[in-house]
């Protein structure tokens, strides 16, 4: 429930063969056009990157949320199961900006520090967890 | 291993005042529209990595060759002054990053790192060290 309320707005909802179906308002711009279309065929490399994640929210039929590096861009990445298929929500969290090396250095550094922060975040949400079993 | 890219040698004839006033024909799609503008304006974060040493060819009456790296690629650049402040830039694009995923940043850094010139050691390391670290803690 707490997946759901925070997933970002701009999302694409994708058929069983990752076709797109649905894409959200805020996406109409850069992902509109892609309706009707495999979500890879224009994202070169993304597959291996997505996929995975995907994969496992359609097994178990759970939320899947994950980090991932794509196109210069450090993403939340949330895939929601549903009846009408898999709701696949993004959000940008750091660009790399690479005009100089001191731009690409403090990006890389953003970059290193939100990896780090969701590491404390995924580690926090264990121990919460493990507590809560304790009688 | 960055990714090698040999090109055509490109130029331009910047003014005193760092306006493009000429355009050789391999960069005339590129730069073309840009004549009559001035060079910072349109390649915003580029003056502090080039002016100086347009300036030092300037005030030496000597051509400067030098390698940079701007906007993800990096290029081996030659100021040459012509006169009346104007100068005469070719560049040769050497390396481009491929930020598509953490494998293809890490595999063309390193190869675009080396080619850059020694007095920019410090910020090689330190991009470098961001780097690593947030390759490591990615994969």
């Amino acid at each position: 429930m707490t997946l759901r309320s925070s997933a970002p707005d701009a999302y694409v909802v994708l058929d069983e063969n990752d076709r797109v179906v649905h894409v959200s308002q805020p996406f109409h711009d850069t992902r509109g056009r892609g309706v009707g279309h495999v979500f890879w065929d224009h994202l070169p490399g993304a597959r291996e990157i997505y996929e995975p994640h995907l994969a496992e929210a359609r097994a178990t039929g759970r939320p899947v949320e994950a980090v991932i590096f794509y196109a210069g861009r450090l993403k939340r990445l949330l895939a929601i199961p549903g009846g009408d298929g898999l709701a696949v929500h993004i959000e940008n969290l750091v660009e790399l900006d690479v005009t100089s090396l001191g731009t690409l250095t403090r990006s890389l550094q953003q970059l290193d520090a939100e990896l780090a922060d969701r590491a404390c975040e995924q580690h926090g949400r264990r121990s919460h967890a493990s507590l809560r079993a304790l009688p | 291993m960055a990714v090698t890219v040999r090109q055509e040698l490109r130029f331009v004839v910047l003014d005193e005042r760092d306006r493009i006033v000429g355009v050789g024909s391999h960069a005339e799609s590129q730069l073309g529209p840009l004549v009559g503008t001035r060079l910072w304006d349109s390649f915003p974060g580029s003056e502090p990595l080039f002016k100086p040493y347009y300036d030092a060819a300037r005030r030496s009456g000597e051509p400067v060759e030098f390698v940079q790296f701007y906007d993800g690629n990096v290029a081996r650049v030659r100021a040459v002054p012509i006169g009346d402040g104007r100068l005469e830039l070719e560049w040769e694009q050497l390396a481009r990053l491929d930020t598509l995923t953490l494998d293809s940043l890490s595999e063309t850094l390193d190869g675009a790192l080396e080619l850059l010139d020694g007095d920019a050691t410090d910020r090689r390391q330190a991009v470098g060290r961001a780097a690593l670290h947030v390759i490591e803690g990615g994969e």
